[in-house]
């Protein structure tokens, strides 16, 4: 029995183990030997090394784990949390060490005895030491134990990152007196960061022999690093386009980033030695790993802001060109369309932003995208919404016409100006395409999966783009006909070279027929000014002329429709008139002229009360005062007789020469002119303004006019249909009206556009609408 | 011989039969544009007292309106007729009846009309406007020498026995 105790004695200070402890025993290896021989002569040598391990696994559970974990309960500040890390890792390192030299003296053991159960122990006494220690550890993980590890390596890389900062930097930055050092907040004299990277490095290194690196840091380190990387590339990138970022940014990620984990990784250098290919392999996965994430979160930084991108372009374009680079490598296709879409809702499709910033939002997107993605898949999703709610705009084609004709922010007076070129190099791409089948490559799974009827209006140009928001061109035309008429009647100093430049372009673009009305404005003007000429050079004609006329002679035929407003001139001005005719009858024989006297400009001047006005005015304002040159004083009524302008509109031209100070309503719709020097009160920059506004009043009738007359039309067909075929749906109403209206005016209307009409009818008690069919009333 | 004689009437010479032909086949193209600015014109016209439309998709076949002329016993009448183009519209007449029963002494009860311009007398410058505002004035002026509607022609001499009977025929056939 002695023997047996003897040798227990023996064998647990060789395996201290055994009782429960890790404390350090001295023993040379001759009395291992010594003791396993012992052992094995009693048989006992299976049970002793079976039961190390059991002791081992009591001893982690309730020892070394509990005590590695203590460190983590209290809530801790990021200072002390770096160094209950450190602590902790210590300790348990150091047990951990200890355990070691125990297991090397089983492997002795087991080496010596040779165990029979050979395939149990196939393992090394390490691994399975290991794989214990591990599970034991994790299986009683603190709850806040990744927010310590990750305080634990935010310090450590802010040191580092500084550190590297400082390195690359200019040497005055370090001259520069700060009092807090960037790497530990720290004052800088008590600065601490060498002490930190010391104990970092350190703890690394413990961390990295337990095989622990990976399994209690790997999943906060790539939480940590992806934070940093997401602060770095919003610190360096944001709002900021015209720059490409993403070689900075790899530049970036491959030394701070991956020498950092290197560093931790491999032991505090950061050079991997040649043959040390785990540490290699887990930093090249790093490095992809995290070069996928720097590019998403790059990617998506950029798309966030495209709407400014958008603005910017062309200054942003290399911006645009690293998201081409990023989305090549990592798929956010989807998330481009969605955000793009909804900041483009957000910030240009709503009531409050003008028309025109509304296009040069659309042009400037049709570029920026356009060059992200030439096959103009994406522009085609993304740009939709901005089409539709452009066509619910009154004033959408206006706009565009004036883009297009007049120096604006739209740039599509430049793009009308490019389109000559254009027009070849379309031919030529069709061609390629053909030649070059072998490049062609599906359209992505988004794009609309209709077959577009036009294939090339993807690749079409950006006036096309923006015509194509209505999809007819002759409604572009037609407002250009408009614009043009006002432009050359109303503000008579325009400039011909440019307005003949602009319908040659426009001329390429929408065909000649469409234009050639507004070819013939534009020859009315040039003819105009040569007969005007001719004619005041007519002798018989100046000799007897009291005032100089000078006419605008218009094909009525070619022009848009003129607004109805009437005006009556004075005799005496008549008779100007009749001359100015005669006398143009007779140079151009067989034909004649007929007066528009509402559109034009008089250019007076007024005797009053000792002083003299010159004024250029609109002719009925200049007829009202002609009258006032015979009384004093004129009833509403009477005035508008004469001048043959309904009153309410004979009002509002009156009062202009109120504003100007000249008439007074002396009782109500009695006006009378102010002779004496009481005038002076009119404040005159409030005169100005109306003036000006009188101005730019159009003389043609209002695109809605005109549509009105269109409607007007259709209305006696609808009259006519309905007196004849009793009740009428509307699908009916809508097909017959295509089938035999529209060829006359040559104008097609929606049947959503047939129902407002009628249904407006039927609010006038004109139309009858019952159980779904239409019918007059009897 | 006028050039607005009818193509296909029987006593033409084979010239003109030749000439039928082609225009009948020089397609229906040309009597649908015809009609097309006919139809045109009569809605842009706004006469009072006639109206016409394609019934239905078929051009070539019309229905019309026209109410009784002012101060004649057809006062406050609405009837309706039924236009129908041949092929060779304008060179020869439409076939035009009364689709809404009238009492009258040139119409029939099927609703067949005698009038001469839409006989013998037709030419290819009437146009539907023309041939709605001919009956509505035969509505005021019948012809009672050639009556198709004895009873009517007879009835007519007593203008207030014929307006009370008429209105009573109205009222029971119309359905307008």
């Amino acid at each position: 029995m002695t023997d047996i105790d003897a040798v227990w004695e023996r064998t647990c200070k060789v395996f201290p183990i055994l009782k429960k402890t890790l404390s350090e025993t001295s023993v040379g290896n001759e009395d291992i030997e010594h003791v396993i021989r012992e052992l094995s002569a009693l048989g006992l040598c299976e049970s002793v090394y079976e039961s190390a391990f059991i002791e081992f696994d009591f001893i982690l559970r309730q020892q070394i784990v509990p005590r590695f974990w203590k460190h983590f309960e209290s809530v801790p500040d990021p200072d002390t949390g770096f160094y209950n890390f450190q602590l902790a890792v210590h300790e348990l390192y150091s047990d951990f060490s200890r355990a070691q030299e125990v297991l090397r003296r089983l492997t002795l053991f087991r080496q010596v005895c040779r165990l029979k159960n050979q395939e149990k122990v196939a393992k090394s006494e390490e691994a399975t030491f290991d794989e214990l220690f591990r599970s034991v550890l994790l299986s009683q993980l603190a709850a806040n134990f990744n927010d310590i590890v990750y305080a634990f390596y935010k310090v450590s890389f802010r040191i580092f990152a500084n550190s590297y900062d400082n390195n690359d930097q200019d040497e005055f930055a370090e001259d520069m007196i700060e009092l807090n050092c960037n790497g530990c907040g720290k004052e800088t004299e008590r600065c601490r960061c060498q002490e930190l990277v010391c104990a970092f490095n350190t703890t690394n290194k413990h961390l990295y022999k337990m095989h622990l690196l990976d399994k209690l840091a790997g999943y906060t380190l790539t939480n940590l690093i992806q934070e940093r990387i997401t602060a770095h590339v919003e610190e360096t990138c944001k709002g900021v386009f015209d720059a490409s970022h993403i070689k900075n940014l790899q530049k970036w990620l491959d030394t701070i980033v991956i020498n950092w984990l290197t560093r931790i990784f491999n032991r505090g250098s950061s050079k991997i030695s040649e043959g040390d290919g785990y540490t290699h392999n887990v930093i090249e996965n790093f490095r992809i790993k995290l070069s996928y994430f720097l590019y998403e979160t790059y990617a998506k930084l950029i798309i966030d802001q495209f709407f400014n991108i958008i603005i910017d372009f062309p200054d942003s374009q290399l911006a645009i060109d690293d998201l081409k680079v990023c989305l090549e490598k990592i798929d956010l296709r989807k998330h481009l369309i969605k955000t793009l879409k909804q900041s483009l809702e957000a910030r240009l499709l709503h009531p409050g932003v003008n028309t025109m910033d509304i296009l040069t939002g659309y042009v400037a997107a049709i570029k920026a995208i356009r060059h992200l993605d030439p096959s103009g898949v994406l522009l085609e999703t993304t740009t939709e919404p901005i089409k539709e709610y452009l066509r619910k705009r009154s004033d959408t084609v206006r706009c565009v016409i004036t883009g297009l004709t007049e120096e604006g922010p739209t740039d599509l007076a430049e793009e009308l100006a490019k389109s000559e070129t254009l027009k070849e190099n379309v031919d030529v791409k069709g061609k390629d395409e053909m030649l070059n089948w072998e490049v062609w490559n599906p359209d992505p799974i988004d794009a609309s999966p209709v077959p577009r009827p036009k294939r090339t209006s993807r690749s079409a140009d950006i006036i096309s783009m923006v015509v194509d928001i209505y999809g007819s061109k002759e409604l572009f035309v037609n407002e250009y006909r408009n614009l043009l008429a006002d432009r050359l009647l109303v503000q008579l100093d325009f400039n011909p070279e440019k307005e003949i430049r602009n319908l040659e372009l426009l001329k390429l673009r929408f065909g000649d027929s469409l234009l050639h009305s507004c070819e013939v404005m534009l020859k009315d003007i040039s003819d105009s000014k040569r007969i005007n000429s001719h004619i005041q050079s007519d002798l018989n004609y100046s000799n007897g002329k009291a005032f100089p006329i000078s006419s605008l002679i218009l094909s009525s035929q070619f022009w848009p429709a003129f607004n109805k407003e009437t005006l009556e001139l004075p005799d005496e001005i008549q008779d100007e008139f009749k001359k100015y005719t005669t006398s143009y009858e007779a140079y151009k024989g067989n034909r004649t002229l007929v007066w528009r006297p509402v559109t034009g400009r008089v250019v007076l001047e007024i005797e009053l009360a000792g002083r003299t006005l010159e004024m250029t005015v609109n002719p009925t304002q200049a007829a009202i005062i002609h009258y006032f040159q015979e009384r004093n004083e004129w009833a509403l009524e009477e005035l508008s007789g004469l001048l043959k302008i309904p009153p309410s509109i004979l009002r509002k031209r009156i009062s202009f020469w109120q504003t100007q100070g000249l008439i007074k309503e002396r009782d109500t719709d009695i006006y009378t002119l102010i002779d004496e020097m009481e005038q002076s009160q009119v404040d005159p920059s409030q005169s100005q303004e109306i003036c000006e506004e009188d101005e730019s009043e159009s003389a043609m009738a209002s695109a809605s006019d005109q549509r009105e007359e269109e409607l007007q039309v259709f209305w006696s067909y609808i009259v006519g249909m309905l007196t004849n075929l009793d009740s009428m749906p509307i699908e009916r109403i809508h097909q017959m009206l295509k089938m035999f209206a529209s060829h006359g005016s040559g104008v097609e209307f929606t049947q959503e556009e047939l129902k407002n009409f009628l249904q407006r009818k039927v609010r006038e008690y004109k139309l009858i609408y019952n159980g779904g069919v239409y019918h007059l009333p009897k | 011989m006028a050039q607005n004689i009818n193509p296909e009437h029987p006593q033409s010479s084979n010239l003109t039969k030749q000439s039928e032909e082609t225009v009948t086949i020089k397609d229906n193209h040309a009597v649908s544009k015809r009609l097309q600015k006919e139809l045109m014109v009569l809605m842009m016209s706004s006469e009072k007292g006639i109206s016409a439309f394609p019934d239905g998709e078929n051009i070539f076949k019309w229905i019309g309106t026209i109410s009784g002329p002012a101060s004649t016993v057809y006062t406050g009448h609405t009837y309706r007729l039924q236009l129908e183009f041949p092929n060779s519209y304008p060179y020869s007449a439409p076939i035009v009846k009364f689709l809404t029963p009238c009492f009258h002494p040139n119409v029939d009860l099927n609703g067949s009309i005698c009038l001469d311009i839409l006989k013998d007398k037709w030419s290819a410058l009437y146009d539907v406007r023309t041939i709605l505002l001919s009956i509505q004035s035969l509505l005021a002026e019948p012809n009672n020498e050639s009556p198709l509607n004895a009873q009517a022609s007879v009835m007519w001499a007593n203008q207030a026995a014929y307006k009370k009977y008429l209105d009573a025929f109205y009222e029971k056939h119309k359905d307008i």
